[in-house]
């Protein structure tokens, strides 16, 4: 029978939708000096998320370990070529092919984010230093579109609300064991941080 | 390792640390190139103005910015970001030999500012007119 559990903590819940928004707003706010403060404040906000994913990956709860979503690539393979048969591999938590996703984002997010503050800071060749940000920020917009649709076509094969629960944190398993914290202190922590930041830094 | 391949290599290296880029121009070089564009845009095209220059940089265009918010009017000092308040090295050669010495950075920085400024691409008669403008600053 199939039960609900929880599987995002909070913390990942909000630092997932931050770092989407603050990437996609920092993204749109690229091309125009009119907007540089914003696109600062949500760069400074994306290094900080990183930092903080960096370090609950390695003491997080279950799932969101990086432990829980380090796959080989034959397990990668067989999950893809999987997805194509009568009845496709499920996991609960991250999916062979998202937790690749997620390190690459997380990779691309890192040199985006030092690329960034060199330019700012002035620091290494300005030109390469240019390339390197805006080669990583239109590569990590691919995998962003990539993480989606796979998120699109999960939720459809596996017949489960994949979005849904990224913001209730809940998903439906027959054997599958649930977090038993969400850790929702530390969630509000993280949220106040964000929103404290951006209102000192551009108010 | 090939020979050729170790040069490429080198050449790669020499140019991300070097503090001067290896495709260093010259700011009269820029402005040939800014003259025959405009020759190829007009017939009508004669000489570019340092006044028609001095003009475009001061006045506004399309909003409330013109070069001289950030640059300030006089661009052999010191500039300030509207948004951040950061200084900006001074545009004018005079104050600052290397401004308009990197044809890539140049354009994008016409790109993006004029983008700011004029809600538009700047044509090489305003281009060549600012620049004239600029090397007049003495």
């Amino acid at each position: 029978m199939l039960q609900r559990i929880l599987v995002w903590d909070v913390p990942t819940r909000v630092f997932h939708w931050s770092l989407a928004l603050s990437f996609a707003g920092a993204y749109v706010t690229a091309e125009s000096e009119r907007y540089r403060d914003i696109h600062l404040a949500l760069g400074y906000v994306l290094l900080g998320l990183l930092v903080f994913r960096l370090v609950w990956g390695l003491v997080g709860t279950a799932y969101a370990r990086f432990s829980a979503f380090t796959f080989t690539p034959s397990q990668v393979k067989a999950y893809l070529l999987g997805l194509l048969s009568k009845q496709p591999p499920h996991y609960v938590g991250h999916n062979p092919a998202g937790g690749v996703a997620i390190f690459a984002l997380l990779a691309l997010g890192l040199l985006i984010s030092v690329s960034g503050l060199g330019l700012e800071w002035e620091i290494g060749a300005e030109d390469f230093m240019e390339e390197l940000h805006e080669i990583a920020a239109n590569l990590m917009l691919l995998v962003v579109l990539a993480h989606i649709a796979g998120v699109l076509i999960s939720s459809v094969l596996h017949r489960e609300n994949l979005v849904r629960a990224m913001f209730t944190g809940y998903k439906q398993s027959a054997t599958a064991a649930g977090i038993t914290r969400a850790y929702v202190g530390l969630g509000v922590v993280l949220l106040v941080a964000i929103v404290g930041f951006l209102g000192w830094y551009l108010v | 390792m090939q020979r050729h391949q170790l040069y490429g290599w080198l050449i790669l290296v020499g140019s991300v640390c070097g503090s001067t880029p290896i495709w260093a121009d010259t700011p009269q070089q820029l402005l040939d190139g800014y003259k025959a564009e405009a020759q190829a845009e007009s017939p009508d095209f004669n000489s570019f103005d340092p006044q028609r220059g001095e003009q475009f940089f001061n006045k506004t265009h399309a909003n409330d910015w013109s070069c001289a918010t950030c640059h300030t009017s006089n661009p052999a000092a010191m500039g300030k970001h509207d948004k951040t308040a950061k200084s900006i090295e001074p545009l004018a050669p005079s104050a600052n030999a290397e401004r308009f010495t990197n044809p890539k950075k140049v354009e994008k920085w016409f790109k993006r500012n004029c983008n700011d400024v004029l809600e538009r691409t700047c044509t090489s008669l305003e281009k060549g007119d600012v620049l004239t403008y600029l090397l007049s600053i003495q």
